[in-house]
């Protein structure tokens, strides 16, 4: 455990290196953010004074260093264009990306399984491919796509959900504690706005999901596909153990394995599938600022965030892995018995 | 079960309290003396105002914070008297000495509100004459100039000018741009960044009062579905229509378009450092070959105006008689083939491939552009970038042509032709003088035009300006693009602003009453 954790280490650092060098690199390639703030009247002093202050007309090593210790210091400097703080930043949006993602995560972790379950039972039979083909869909639909769909058919059509947007503007949010708005909400005993929080995350959250939901559902199925698995399946059934508690004491725990790995994987493509499901749906979340502070040469904002976002990711992934090595001490044992 | 009809009662009248008008972009930073993004601008300006404003719908200025203003013989003073009973909606009171604040602060370096990471960026350029301004009485003000400038009246109705509340700066300091404190019909609650900013309406409003208890100016990033929610009555006006869509609404009688000619001019700069686009006869030969008239209804969706001038229509110096560049294709080709040599290589045009006022799709008018030189016999690569890079390789010169344009601030020529062609805005790196045009003779006009306070003199300078710039040529101008807003059709006294900036302070729910104070 002790070298695992390691190895892990030494990638860590090595992600490290290797992001902040390329997103420095990038960003030395975006022309003259001091001056490009003003789309109007720059000031040729004013340009550069602020360069001095913040450091940008040192040499390129040194900046490289600075932006090393004030990113590692959390010193981090604030944006151009806003003037806000770049981990103020981060605090304000990371909460609701968080919050779309990990509904996401829930419902197409819920909804794949059920879908491979479902497939795996009824295999060979048509219904059982229909559900699969889902899967295959779900892997290469433009996000974007089903978004729009679900705007026009569940708000514009049906009327039942709003379109877009975190929460109703007429309502006075509850008290901030966490930043998700279900977890406030329910912190505050205020009911109403979790049904109002819920109401605007349920459309995304399924759009996000689609993309989970096939991933889960395509690697589950396979797992139950495995010979020692059908024949698992066959000894259970010979044993008189009824299809509910096959499927939930014993399919789940040898599928949870493949299903939490990719899972900690997806996390990450879903970060960057939030970037459209953010813009259609009016979210205020990390995706669309990230990208915003880019086109727009938000330097230091799109530094750090950029950095902080594959940081997130790579951590991920290994508290997944984590999951997986003690499942599958697990699963040893249980598939042994 | 997931219906949206089991609102507690009391919710649906709140509804009709609030105006939600929707946006794609949110505001950056919302200190008017710090601002130069338009979402910013917006949003300000149902909070601030400022001593004048320019009356509803026109160029002229009227009364606003100041109730009466004189100007002295020579032009270089400015004396505004201040209206009684306002106050800022903190509750400070309104006196020459709040007002003085607002400007003090812009050009007093070493003033407490002098925020170090704020730009103050247009002061340098709108208000570079104003060499003190100064506390004349309690409720008088001056404006002391160092020469005549007669453009400035039209800058004090301008954004940079608004007054804000002095002790609101002293109480937030450097976060005073999330806090803004005006005089305005509306007063700012919070700010929800990337999601909307939430006013109300201001209670001790001086003028008429707002219309509706709550305004909200919410962010709503895709086009489409901007213009979905507006249908779906979830927002009651929105901004950012794409041409290209209003031919969808014709005909819908739950909406009203508000369109006109903004302020604004999209034009083809030619870079004068260039080796071929210094010789005139290239300029004239470009010029000539396109078809301008066709560049605006097919390349733009019909949503904008061929420009004739750099100027747009009834700015000072505007002729009266327009002499209109033609479209003269044979004429064209005759340079063409007479000066073979420089037109072999291939022209580039530089042009941003996100919309912009005057340029709804920037890329089509330049391939338009390109299909009418090839024509004509003249090569061209189309170059484009996202609108920041092409903004910097404009201003570095490192292009032969490029689109651009430009949005006025003030309603003045000055705005417009001073910053084309006055040498002083050829500087690389921050120039707005993008043709690097340099002509002492143009200078001198620009500048006497800037000083001289007749109003007819004036128009004369500017006349002389565009011969000058008709002679040399060196910008083309193309289309001046529409100003375009989409109201719900139940609200009433929305008015689209020349300078485009937005006033929902007027705006109210169809036949709802409007009391007095």
């Amino acid at each position: 455990m002790f070298r695992f954790a390691l190895v892990k280490l030494w990638q860590l650092l090595l992600v490290y290196g290797l992001a902040s060098g390329i997103i420095f690199a990038a960003m030395q390639s975006l022309e003259d953010p001091v001056s490009l703030k003003f789309s109007k009247y720059p000031n040729p002093e004013q340009v550069v004074a602020e360069k001095h202050r913040l450091g940008l007309d040192r040499p390129v090593l040194e900046q490289f260093g600075l932006f090393h210790r004030k990113f590692l210091s959390f010193d981090w400097e604030k944006s151009l264009l806003t003037g806000r703080g770049s981990w103020e930043d981060f605090k304000l949006y990371f909460p609701a990306t968080l919050e779309l993602t990990l509904l996401a995560l829930l419902i197409g972790s819920v909804v794949g399984a059920a879908l491979a379950l479902f497939a795996r039972e009824k295999s060979g039979r048509f219904i059982g491919r229909v559900a699969m083909s889902f899967a295959s869909v779900g892997l290469v639909v433009p996000i974007f796509w089903v978004g729009l769909i679900s705007l026009v058919f569940g708000s514009l059509w049906l009327g039942w959900f709003p379109m877009g947007g975190r929460f109703d503007l007429a309502l006075i949010p509850p008290p901030e504690v966490t930043g998700l708005l279900l977890l406030d909400s329910l912190l505050a005993g205020d009911l109403w706005s979790f049904w109002d929080a819920l109401r605007y995350l349920f459309l995304p959250a399924i759009c996000l999901a689609v993309y989970p939901a096939a991933n889960v559902s395509a690697v589950l199925y396979g797992r139950l596909k495995e010979p020692g698995i059908v024949a698992l399946r066959v000894a259970l059934l010979a044993r008189g153990v009824g299809p509910l508690s096959l499927f939930f004491k014993h399919y789940l725990r040898v599928g949870a394995a493949p299903v939490v790995t990719v899972l900690g994987t997806t996390f990450g493509a879903l970060l960057g599938g939030a970037v459209l499901t953010e813009s259609v749906f009016s979210w205020p979340g990390l995706g669309r600022y990230v990208i915003t502070s880019i086109v727009e040469r938000d330097l230091f904002v799109a530094q750090y965030l950029l950095l902080v976002l594959i940081l997130m990711v790579y951590v991920v992934a290994f508290i997944s892995d984590l999951v997986v090595q003690a499942l599958m001490v697990e699963r040893d044992s249980v598939e042994d018995a | 079960m997931l219906s949206s009809c089991g609102r507690p009662s009391g919710d649906s009248s709140k509804r009709s309290e609030t105006f939600v008008f929707a946006r794609g972009s949110d505001a950056q930073k919302l200190d008017p003396a710090d601002v130069d993004d338009g979402e910013s601008v917006n949003t300000l300006a149902q909070i601030c105002e400022g001593l004048v404003r320019f009356r509803s719908g026109t160029l002229e200025i009227e009364p606003c914070l100041a109730e009466s203003y004189e100007i002295s013989e020579d032009g270089l003073r400015y004396r505004f008297r201040l209206r009684n009973g306002v106050s800022f909606h903190d509750g400070t009171a309104l006196t020459a000495e709040a007002a003085v604040y607002s400007f003090q602060r812009q050009m007093d370096p070493k003033h407490p509100a002098h925020l170090e990471e704020a730009s103050f960026s247009y002061w340098n350029y709108l208000y570079q004459d104003v060499l003190e301004v100064r506390v004349i009485g309690p409720m008088e003000l001056e404006f002391v100039l160092s020469q005549p400038n007669a453009s400035l009246l039209y800058s004090l109705a301008v954004f940079p000018a608004f007054l804000v509340s002095p002790n609101a700066l002293a109480v937030h300091g450097d976060q005073f741009q999330r806090h803004p404190v005006g005089t305005g019909p509306y007063e700012f609650v919070e700010w929800r960044p990337n999601e909307a900013i939430v006013m109300k309406r201001n209670e001790a409003y001086w003028g008429d009062p707002a219309g509706f208890e709550r305004l909200v100016m919410s962010v709503v990033p895709d086009n489409t579905v901007r213009l979905l929610k507006l249908k779906a009555g979830e927002v009651q006006g929105m901004d950012g229509l794409q041409p290209s869509e209003l031919d969808g609404l014709e005909g819908d009688d739950s909406l009203v378009i508000h369109r006109e000619a903004g302020l604004n001019v999209g034009y083809l700069a030619f870079n004068l450092e260039n080796e071929r686009l210094k010789h005139r006869e290239v300029r004239e030969a470009i010029a000539l070959a396109i078809d301008r008239e066709s560049l605006a209804s097919v390349a733009l969706s019909g949503a904008g105006r061929v420009a004739h001038y750099p100027i747009p229509k009834g700015f000072l110096g505007y002729p009266e008689t327009e002499e209109r560049i033609p479209f003269d294709i044979l004429k064209a080709r005759g340079i063409v083939e007479a000066n073979k040599s420089l037109f072999v290589e291939p022209f580039e045009i530089r042009v941003m491939n996100a919309p912009r006022q005057y340029f709804p799709d920037p890329v089509s008018v330049a391939t338009f552009i390109k299909g009418q030189l090839e024509n004509a016999g003249i090569p061209v690569n189309v170059v484009a970038s996202d609108f920041k890079s092409h903004l910097n390789t404009l201003r570095n010169g490192e292009f032969e042509m490029g689109l651009i344009g430009w949005v006025g601030d003030n309603g003045d020529s000055d705005n417009f032709l001073g910053m084309f062609f006055g040498s002083w805005a050829a500087e690389k790196g921050m120039a707005s003088n993008y043709s690097f045009y340099r002509n002492e003779q143009m200078d001198e006009l620009l500048l006497s035009a800037r000083r001289e306070g007749d109003l007819l003199n004036r128009a004369d300078l500017y006349q002389d300006v565009l011969d000058l710039w008709r002679r040399d040529l060196p910008l083309l101008p193309l289309v001046h693009g529409d100003n375009i807003a989409v109201i719900d059709a139940r609200y009433e006294g929305f008015e689209l602003q020349k300078i485009g900036d937005l006033r929902l302070g007027s705006v109210r729910l169809r036949g709802a009453s409007t009391e007095q104070p």
